[in-house]
């Protein structure tokens, strides 16, 4: 099959057999409910919000242009790796000479080196802006007592203390909220290997 | 301070119900070793507990500003446009 490239996709050909893939649907389904978290994931990429913003709307187009090869399993995983290959292509547009930069060269290599794929990186800031999202929608008492003791490193006794409620209490509401979080994780499928910097057991196997 | 009476080795249902509390350095001295004798010998909840703890370290580091909802009905005007067609 003949791949033209540098092309918008084309709309699904109905006489290709099967219903065509309605995206618009898909995009509906698929891209839109996760504006929140592909905002928050291009924070993490862009030193301002305009070029967060910038950054979503790109990858918008592209997730448009290709929802309909989309298999619908973990679109969260999906529309992060569009973002970051969107933005490499912006930074390329940006700075031409920046492939030949030395020190980016030299901290890319060390990334690698290091043991982490590109496919590792997009998993790792993928693993970081779910649980980000996922954190911004934890009800607020639950919200409080994950800020108390993972963002603010207190002990139970002291979250108890500062909520004025008992260590019980602070325990399931914290184990809760975790137990929430992780489950996204799952759906989001960035709770593997890659994502957690661990190499897999056949990538030990098959040394460098 | 957490800490898990029975004298047996821990089952992997007991290794969640403290997790956390392990995690969070707050189990007694006694339990944490049990904890660890049982992660050494158990992939699954090795790996569960590589989950958490990874998950631990990034929340230590997660953002608490919330998203301006401007910018958030601008993305949402912008995917109608993509959706409308007006973007192509």
């Amino acid at each position: 099959m003949i791949e033209r490239r540098r092309s918008p996709e084309p709309a699904a050909d109905p006489a290709a057999g099967g219903p065509p893939p309605d995206q618009a649907a898909l995009f509906e389904r698929h891209v839109v409910p996760e504006l929140p978290l592909l905002y928050r994931a291009a924070r993490r990429l862009t030193p301002s919000n305009a070029e967060a913003e910038d950054l979503v709307q790109d990858t918008l187009l592209r997730a448009f242009r290709s929802v309909h090869r989309f298999d619908g399993r973990h679109p969260r995983a999906w529309l992060l790796t569009i973002m970051r290959n969107a933005n490499i292509n912006r930074a390329r547009k940006k700075r031409p000479d920046l492939l030949d930069d030395p020190d980016l060269t030299f901290e890319r290599d060390q990334r690698f080196a290091d043991g982490e794929t590109p496919e590792a990186t997009v998993l790792h800031d993928a693993f970081d802006a779910v649980v980000e999202d996922a954190f911004a929608r934890l009800d607020e008492p639950f919200r409080a007592v994950v800020e108390l003791v993972d963002l603010q490193g207190r002990s139970y006794a002291e979250a108890a203390e500062a909520l004025d409620v008992p260590v019980g209490t602070v325990m399931s509401r914290l184990h809760r909220a975790r137990r929430r979080i992780r489950a996204e994780l799952t759906d989001a499928g960035v709770d593997g290997p890659h994502s957690l910097g661990r190499a897999t057991a056949v990538e030990r196997l098959g040394g460098e | 301070m957490i800490r898990l009476l029975r004298r047996r080795s821990l089952s992997c249902d007991e290794i969640m119900e403290v997790l956390q509390g392990y995690l969070d350095g707050e189990v007694d001295a006694k339990t944490a070793r049990r904890v660890a004798a049982h992660l050494d010998a158990c992939d699954g909840c090795a790996t569960e507990t590589d989950v958490y703890r990874r998950l631990k370290d990034s929340l230590a580091h997660v953002p608490t500003e919330t998203v301006d909802p401007e910018i958030m009905d601008r993305l949402q005007d912008f995917s109608r446009r993509v959706i409308d067609g007006e973007m192509s």
